[in-house]
């Protein structure tokens, strides 16, 4: 399948996504130790966190909210690996018999542990 | 012949007796002249390779029956490793190839009383009887080597091939066959061994090792469409079956079918390979060969 500029799109988003993430995390990280406060985990994303709070607020508890960053990363993760997978072009078949086709009958019969010498060399060399 | 290696140098030369040994083609004149000719002055130059290249030389030089570079090869080599028994083998095939072959037993024997695990001069043994010419000995000794357990020699590829050889030699198509299943387990993947299996059947002939021949020839063209002699073995196989008075009517056009798909593989083999001229004297050929089977 040709890469489509939708691909490329997706791609791109994704690819921001996932600097967005690492951005906010190391921007978090430095929040808190301005605020000399403990790293446990990554914490939500601000605009996911405004947009998800409410109804997350209820199943995470203060601590266990801090995963959205975590889920943003992986969620971008996705999306880039979906768009790869056209940009990168058509997938190859898997063949195990590659380097086996080029084999002939000769050398596979060639047998060096049982080769014997009493053959028509010996007239051809005299 | 000689004039294509020419231009190579020693560099060159080195590479092209590496890819030689690793495909394990017996190029021995090729191999010797080289050796004359590039490589012997740089042995030192050759680093660790040095004795590989001399081992090969040395079986080169044998099968030319050139005993004095032999000679010279297995001089270095001991040499450089007194003791060692893999040596002492090549002493033995120096012996072998004057035909002096009692002696060379002696020297083999006295390998696997040091040795017993040490399979190669055992296969050896089978080689020196082969070359008397006695295969119904050779066939039990080297089904004596398989049997022995105790040392795994059951899972040698190379001893399955060689008792398959010598039994066809001996027309026992069916043991030979035995051999060839033991050889498909080892490598699923190898068309030409699936290509011998088929031929083999299709040696022993009838009914149902047609059918089975058929079969075996199909895996091997599937695992390798550019065998052409599994292709040539396919349409064989196929207009054999077609014509057997055993065939149901049911089987017999899905022969005809398998043989008329076969006939256009190797005729598009040909087209890819020759040029225009070529072409249309062999596409008479196979026309020619279709009437006759």
């Amino acid at each position: 399948m040709p890469a489509t500029a939708l691909h490329k799109f997706i791609t791109f988003i994704g690819l921001m996504s996932i600097l967005h993430t690492a951005y906010s995390a190391a921007q978090h990280r430095s929040y808190l130790r301005i605020t000399e406060q403990e790293f446990i985990a990554l914490p939500i994303d601000v605009r996911i966190k405004l947009y998800l709070q409410r109804m997350a607020y209820k199943i995470f508890t203060k601590r266990g909210k801090i995963g959205y960053i975590l889920i943003q990363g992986i969620i971008s993760l996705f999306i880039v690996m979906y768009g790869v997978m056209y940009i990168a072009g058509d997938f190859k078949e898997i063949r195990a018999v590659v380097d086996l086709e080029n084999k002939s009958w000769e050398t596979l019969r060639n047998l060096p542990s049982f080769q014997i010498f009493s053959h028509r060399g010996k007239s051809l060399a005299s | 012949m000689a004039d294509q290696y020419d231009k190579l140098s020693w560099r060159e030369v080195r590479e092209l007796f590496r890819t030689w040994r690793e495909d394990s083609e017996r190029r021995s004149k090729d191999v010797v002249d080289l050796w004359e000719s590039k490589l012997m002055a740089k042995i030192d130059q050759l680093g660790s390779e040095k004795y590989l290249v001399l081992e090969q030389v040395c079986i080169a030089a044998l099968d030319c029956a050139r005993h004095d570079v032999a000679e010279y090869c297995i001089k270095i080599l001991k040499r450089a490793f007194p003791s060692s028994l893999r040596v002492h083998k090549y002493y033995a095939m120096h012996l072998e190839a004057l035909e002096l072959y009692d002696e060379a037993l002696e020297v083999l024997d006295s390998i696997v009383k040091r040795d017993e695990t040490n399979a190669a001069p055992r296969k050896r043994r089978v080689a020196i009887l082969k070359a008397k010419g006695r295969i119904s000995e050779a066939i039990k000794e080297l089904t004596e080597y398989l049997k022995k357990s105790v040392f795994k020699f059951m899972s040698d590829q190379e001893a399955w091939h060689e008792l398959c050889d010598l039994y066809l030699q001996e027309q026992e198509y069916s043991k030979a066959a035995f051999c060839m299943e033991e050889l498909i387990l080892h490598n699923p993947h190898s068309h030409l061994i699936y290509q011998r299996y088929a031929e083999i059947k299709y040696s022993q002939g009838g009914f149902e090792n047609m059918e089975l021949a058929k079969a075996y020839f199909c895996q091997a063209a599937r695992l390798n469409p550019n065998n052409i002699r599994a292709l040539y073995g396919l349409l064989l196989a196929t207009n054999n079956i077609a014509t057997s008075p055993k065939c149901p009517s049911s089987k017999k056009k899905d022969a005809i079918k398998l043989s008329e798909w076969a006939a256009n593989q190797i005729e598009k083999q040909y087209e890819s390979k020759v040029s225009d001229e070529d072409i249309k004297a062999l596409e008479g050929l196979l026309g020619q060969l279709q009437l006759e089977v």
